[in-house]
């Protein structure tokens, strides 16, 4: 069987994955233990920040794909739709997920309902979920699909609103550790395991994405033969 | 719990998540795949990668 460009770039990006938990357990310094509360927990955020970069990618995605169905009914668009929202709920699940784990170790609680960097994240996540499953419970038409991108196109006010949350209301969740301002900046060797991490999130997402829209086109294809066979 | 456990936690939930992710892709494509295989051969038809509804929406308004 054919090696797929998507499948190259998901090896590559599973192995950037595997070197940067391996760095961050064996390489990257501890922080100042007077800081926090676990200080090794904080470990957590060697794929938690690159987790939650790639969501934004794929709700990036999202917005271009529902956008794009939406104006100009283009078949890529869909496609970039679909891709969008399930890259966009695998990671944002494993943002909110290990951020969860790690509020619960730092903080004593899991979550926190007054921050808003949580909150507007969660709501993200949640939108690429309904997006997901009604997709699958909906007949695939004009108007479930005008539906859904409308959905996409308004999800997407909560991309800016969640990346500057931290920066305007600092309220439990840590401010920006790359391109804040200069009390947030982390160390050299943290920031070179974290843009690794970053890059083979990158990687896997962009991989992840080339195979969802071959799905979409596939299904399509299958539906198309389906009515020949049927005598449609 | 300890500091590690949260860790061993966070890591391992993450990993669950993103292999079955992957692999349910992966395996949804592989099988697509082939059922389109056996459907055009079954059909001897061409293959071709118009959307559908797409297509229906272009008849629709053109």
């Amino acid at each position: 069987m054919r090696v797929k460009s998507g499948d190259m770039l998901l090896i590559a990006g599973f192995s950037g994955l595997m070197l940067t938990l391996y760095l961050a357990f064996n390489w990257a310094p501890s922080v100042n233990i007077n800081a926090f509360q676990s200080p090794e927990a904080q470990r957590i955020f060697y794929w938690h920040v690159p987790a939650a970069w790639a969501a934004f990618i794929a709700f990036a995605v999202l917005f271009i794909g529902s956008a794009l169905w939406f104006f100009k009914r283009s078949p890529l668009g869909w496609k970039l739709h679909v891709a969008g929202s399930e890259a966009g709920l695998a990671c944002g699940l494993m943002a909110v997920w290990s951020g969860c784990v790690w509020g619960a170790a730092e903080w004593g609680t899991p979550w926190d309902w007054q921050d808003y960097r949580l909150n507007t994240f969660g709501l993200l996540t949640l939108l690429a979920l309904f997006l997901v499953l009604g997709r699958q419970s909906q007949p695939d038409g004009v108007e479930s699909r005008d539906t859904f991108s409308t959905f996409g196109l308004y999800g997407f006010v909560l991309v800016p609103i969640t990346y500057i949350a931290t920066r305007i209301w600092v309220i439990r969740h840590p401010g920006p550790v790359i391109a804040g301002d200069d009390d947030s900046s982390i160390s050299g060797d943290m920031a070179i395991v974290l843009m690794i991490g970053a890059l083979s999130f990158t990687l896997l997402i962009i991989g992840h994405i080339m195979t969802s829209v071959e799905i979409t086109k596939f299904e399509q294809r299958i539906d198309r033969l389906q009515k020949e066979l049927d005598g449609e | 719990m300890e500091d590690n456990t949260y860790l061993s936690i966070a890591y391992l939930g993450m990993i669950l998540g993103l292999a079955i992710w992957t692999w349910t892709t992966i395996s949804r494509s592989r099988k697509l795949e082939l059922r389109i295989i056996a459907m055009e051969e079954s059909l001897n038809v061409k293959q071709s990668e118009a959307d559908s509804i797409a297509v229906l929406n272009d008849n629709t308004t053109e």
